[in-house]
């Protein structure tokens, strides 16, 4: 049930990204929801499964724009493991932490991106980076998460999320 | 290295990165052709982005009508109830006005352009979830005639170019793409440069390699040079904010903000047929 959950979790946060928040822009960017999930999953589950859920939706929104395949697969599962590496030394239960979390794994997770638009000939200006994608979206997405990080944390918890022991 | 990590896990970690890097090289935006499962995503996906985009564009009305509500006078404050009962069909009625407007807009253009051009109409039904790359899904696709590198438009002015094609859509590129390069001049003194793109979060464009010496002012009107090929000579692309000099020494830049909202497209114009490029009527854009 987790890994449908999941699945329909992703399918979802790409339709919407791709849709609903071209009409919610703020400054320009749009919010990164597949991160935000990377980051809950990431937060409570530890860098293992945040690694890998990382780079299962990325891979699924490399699949889904069509280009440069593996560039969000990566990057993502990069922020998955960094995130995961707090999952045992912080209180679970602060949708400010988590928030706060999700804007640095945001700004990491951008860095490493513009990184590899290097490496793919991809030149875009430092400032421009910054200024326009890096942080605005970083701060964005943050900014998102008291909004949805309770209900993905009752979930983990006790509800369908929720990893069962047999 | 960590204890918790073994020797197995490095190797498959540094070999799955190891083949995602060279993927990525293989699937860039430039390629001829889509593979057949990004092709069936796309086609499969078109109809639930359509849906949504059109929900999206209704509460973003709604969104609008009721922030404007609460700027009205008092009197209107009594009719408020009366209003929230037909507030439902007003959202339906601006809608239909709205994109009465819009189609007329376009109607209008192809009207004026239609010895030069021909177009096909496409609604936008999605577009990159990320914040980089400009990149717009179409509802018109190969089956309608569509094909690679064909320009699109609004009534406005240029809004980019299609660059990859499935049987049902289409992906528009952005002109304010990093990818995107557009032979480009300054209408009024015909100094020539390349537009290309900086970030599609940014909504802008810059107009580069401009010889220092050259006049560039703030406001000056953008325009297609013709050159490359991809974009016939003299459509509107943008308006000059802001002018500043390339590191070197040499050249000048110039920041362009493209004539059509590119946030906010709803439809817009392909062209599918260019018969005389070189007769196109003198227009600033706006």
């Amino acid at each position: 049930m987790r890994a449908l959950v999941l699945f329909l979790l992703i399918i979802t946060a790409l339709l919407l990204q791709s849709t609903v928040f071209t009409y919610l822009q703020v400054a320009g960017v749009k919010p990164d929801l597949l991160l935000m999930l990377v980051v809950f999953n990431g937060f409570l589950r530890g860098s293992r499964e945040g690694a890998f859920l990382g780079f299962l939706a990325g891979l699924a929104q490399d699949i889904f724009t069509g280009n440069y395949i593996g560039l969000n697969a990566l990057t993502k599962m990069a922020a998955g493991y960094l995130v995961g590496l707090a999952e045992a030394r912080f209180f679970k239960e602060s949708a400010i932490l988590v928030s706060l979390f999700t804007m640095f794994v945001g700004v990491a997770n951008q860095v490493l991106y513009y990184l590899l638009l290097y490496y793919l000939h991809v030149e875009v200006s430092p400032y421009y980076a910054v200024i326009q994608v890096i942080i605005p979206s970083a701060i964005y997405t943050g900014l998102l998460v008291p909004l949805s990080y309770w209900k993905f944390y009752s979930s983990n918890e006790e509800g369908w999320l929720r990893q069962r022991d047999y | 290295m960590p204890r918790n990590v073994s020797y197995k896990n490095f190797i498959f970690l540094a070999l799955l990165i190891g083949i995602i890097l060279i993927v990525m090289r293989f699937t860039n935006v430039g390629r001829v052709q889509v593979s057949p499962m990004e092709s069936a995503i796309k086609d499969g996906l078109a109809p639930v982005q359509g849906l949504l985009m059109g929900v999206s564009k209704n509460l973003r009305n709604g969104f609008d009508s009721i922030s404007s509500l609460g700027k009205l006078s008092e009197e209107n404050k009594a009719l408020k109830d009366e209003v929230a009962n037909l507030q439902g069909q007003l959202y339906l009625q601006e809608e239909l006005k709205q994109e009465n407007a819009r189609l007329k807009d376009l109607l209008q253009y192809q009207d004026q352009f239609k010895s030069n051009f021909n177009f096909k109409v496409a609604a936008v039904i999605g577009r990159d979830p990320g914040n980089w790359f400009g990149m717009v899904t179409l509802n018109q696709g190969s089956k309608n005639g569509i094909a690679k590198n064909m320009p699109v438009v609004t009534s406005l002015g240029l809004v980019g170019r299609v660059v990859a094609v499935s049987p049902n859509t289409s992906q528009l590129m952005l002109i304010t793409d990093p990818h995107s390069g557009v032979g480009a001049m300054v209408q009024d003194s015909r100094i020539p440069g390349v537009l290309e793109g900086i970030t599609s979060g940014g909504g802008e464009a810059r107009l580069i390699h401009v010889p220092k010496d050259t006049d560039l002012t703030e406001g000056q009107a953008i325009v297609t040079s013709g050159i490359g090929g991809t974009f016939p000579k003299g459509l509107p692309v943008g308006r000059i904010v802001g002018v500043s000099n390339e590191p070197t020494g040499l050249f000048r830049t110039a920041t362009v903000v493209p004539f059509a909202d590119l946030h906010r497209l709803e439809e817009v114009l392909i062209i599918t047929t260019i018969y005389n490029p070189e007769i196109l009527p003198a227009t600033e854009g706006d």
